[in-house]
């Protein structure tokens, strides 16, 4: 999406079809924002749902449509920050939990949806994203969002900064320590380019 | 001047958000040192392995937006949806309802002196006054002597009504008794003459009666003892039989045995007689022939 785009425009004036056509274009980035957030389905959904929500609400304050991404994730991250404090306060165990430990559900690699040739390959791929998130959701709320917005959503250190509402230094230096943690946690568990075995 | 990038530095230049000159001087100290191009070689693996978590694939579900607020004016009427103006106006509905309904009803609540009176429907203003009319304002010492005269007329009425059921009561039970006693005596007449004959028959029953009791009872004792007596003379009979008959048959063992034992004499003596004989000889014989 294009930066000043006449569909944020037309949002922003109050039409609900400009409005429900973002929403189709960005629920996927700020689902797979909060899972990666939170590791939980049921908690990505609740984010994005809330987060879209406030979006169609409070359009009328989007000041500067070339911004709308920084403030789309800026609501995406405050929801997953107050979830993230319910999550805390409360003792429930998420449904997607429970049915990955018991259900006696199809192969991993059936499910997936990026179907590769090689079964093999496509369970070893799903195994290492696994690794990855839990290793993600082992990092401080602060490491993790920035790592998440920079690595997986592909935002720059000055939109980073902008929704966090810190400096650009701050947020490099959080990236930083983010990665550094995240090549400690997984040389912890003997991951690297060797046991993987992929090509760079 | 010796540079040596920073940890902005390092995730400037992993990113590729790093300034032109700031890019070269980077570049010129990656060159110059191995350990950092090890160290950025590290960097890459690990973004390396960053990407290869999945993206989850999902559908967005369809949103509906109560837009109520923008339709009927924006901002000029949210301050109707806030929680305090919301419990205000929901106190005044309910006031409101109330009110209605009392008038539907012709509710009425009155407070009077120490009265709470709630009533519905019309006002019966004549009612009311006759029961104020019939309800005159008395004081203690009226009331009091209401009481007593009330008492003494009370209590002088049932002295007369104890009096008269007293009277009545002895009348009752001096006829009573003089009729009964009448009836007894005649009663006593008739068992005075009766008893003598009924005595007479009772006691010569009785006599008769007895008497034969007594023959029955000598009969039959006499007869139990005859049985008893005979029994056991049979069995007396009997046991000197089989006493005799063990003494004769011990006499006999005893018979037999001497009978034997002097066989026996016998034949030891004949034997005696015999070896004293054929050892003494013949002459003896012919002498004794002699």
């Amino acid at each position: 999406m294009v930066h000043g785009d006449p569909l944020i425009v037309r949002a922003k004036t109050g039409d609900q079809v400009a409005q429900g056509k973002i929403v189709q274009l960005w629920y996927k980035r700020i689902y797979n924002f909060g899972y990666k957030f939170f590791l939980d389905h049921d908690m990505a959904m609740e984010v994005s749902q809330k987060t879209f929500i406030s979006m169609c609400r409070n359009f009328h304050n989007l000041q500067d449509p070339s911004r709308f991404k920084s403030w789309l994730y800026k609501i995406a991250v405050n929801y997953c920050r107050e979830e993230a404090r319910k999550k805390k306060g409360s003792r429930a165990l998420s449904f997607d939990l429970v049915w990955n430990m018991y259900a006696e559900d199809s192969p991993k690699w059936e499910s997936s949806a990026q179907r590769l040739d090689n079964p093999e390959r496509q369970l070893q791929q799903l195994e290492l994203s696994e690794i990855l998130q839990k290793a993600l959701l082992e990092l401080s709320e602060e490491q993790r969002e920035i790592v998440i917005m920079k690595e997986y959503e592909g935002l720059k250190f000055r939109e980073i900064a902008e929704i966090l509402n810190l400096s650009e230094n701050t947020v490099k230096s959080r990236m930083y320590y983010g990665l550094d943690g995240l090549k400690k946690i997984l040389k912890k568990r003997n991951i690297n380019e060797n046991t993987i075995g992929y090509e760079l | 001047m010796s540079y040596r990038p920073d940890e902005k530095d390092w995730m400037a230049y992993l990113y590729g958000e790093m300034e032109e000159g700031e890019k070269l001087k980077f570049e010129s100290y990656i060159e110059q040192h191995a350990d950092a191009r090890e160290e950025l070689g590290r960097w890459k693996n690990l973004r390396a392995m960053l990407s290869r978590a999945d993206e989850k694939e999902v559908i967005a579900p369809p949103l509906f937006i109560d837009d109520r607020r923008r339709s009927v004016g924006g901002r000029a009427v949210y301050w109707l949806r806030t929680p305090y103006v919301k419990i205000a106006m929901s106190v005044a509905a309910s006031l409101l309802v109330v009110i209605l309904a009392g008038s539907a009803t012709r509710t009425r609540m009155t407070i009077s002196g120490h009265e709470f009176r709630l009533s519905f429907g019309e006002v019966q203003e004549g009612k009311e006054g006759q029961q104020n009319a019939a309800s005159p304002i008395l004081s203690e010492a009226q009331v009091q002597e209401m009481i007593n005269t009330s008492l003494n007329r009370n209590n002088s009425l049932m002295q007369a009504n104890l009096e008269e059921t007293q009277k009545k009561l002895d009348a009752s039970i001096r006829k009573n008794l003089a009729l009964n006693s009448g009836r007894i005596n005649d009663l006593l007449k008739q068992a005075s003459t009766a008893s003598q004959q009924q005595i007479t028959q009772y006691v010569q029953g009785m006599r008769q009666e007895n008497m034969q009791q007594v023959k029955d009872y000598f009969q039959l004792t006499s007869t139990e003892q005859k049985k008893y007596i005979e029994n056991l003379l049979v069995d007396f009979a009997q046991y000197l039989q089989q006493q005799r008959n063990s003494d004769l048959e011990l006499v006999q063992t005893q018979m037999k045995s001497l009978e034997q034992n002097t066989n026996l004499f016998k034949q030891e003596t004949e034997q005696i007689l015999s070896g004293i004989i054929t050892t003494v000889g013949t002459p003896v014989r012919q002498e004794t022939r002699n």
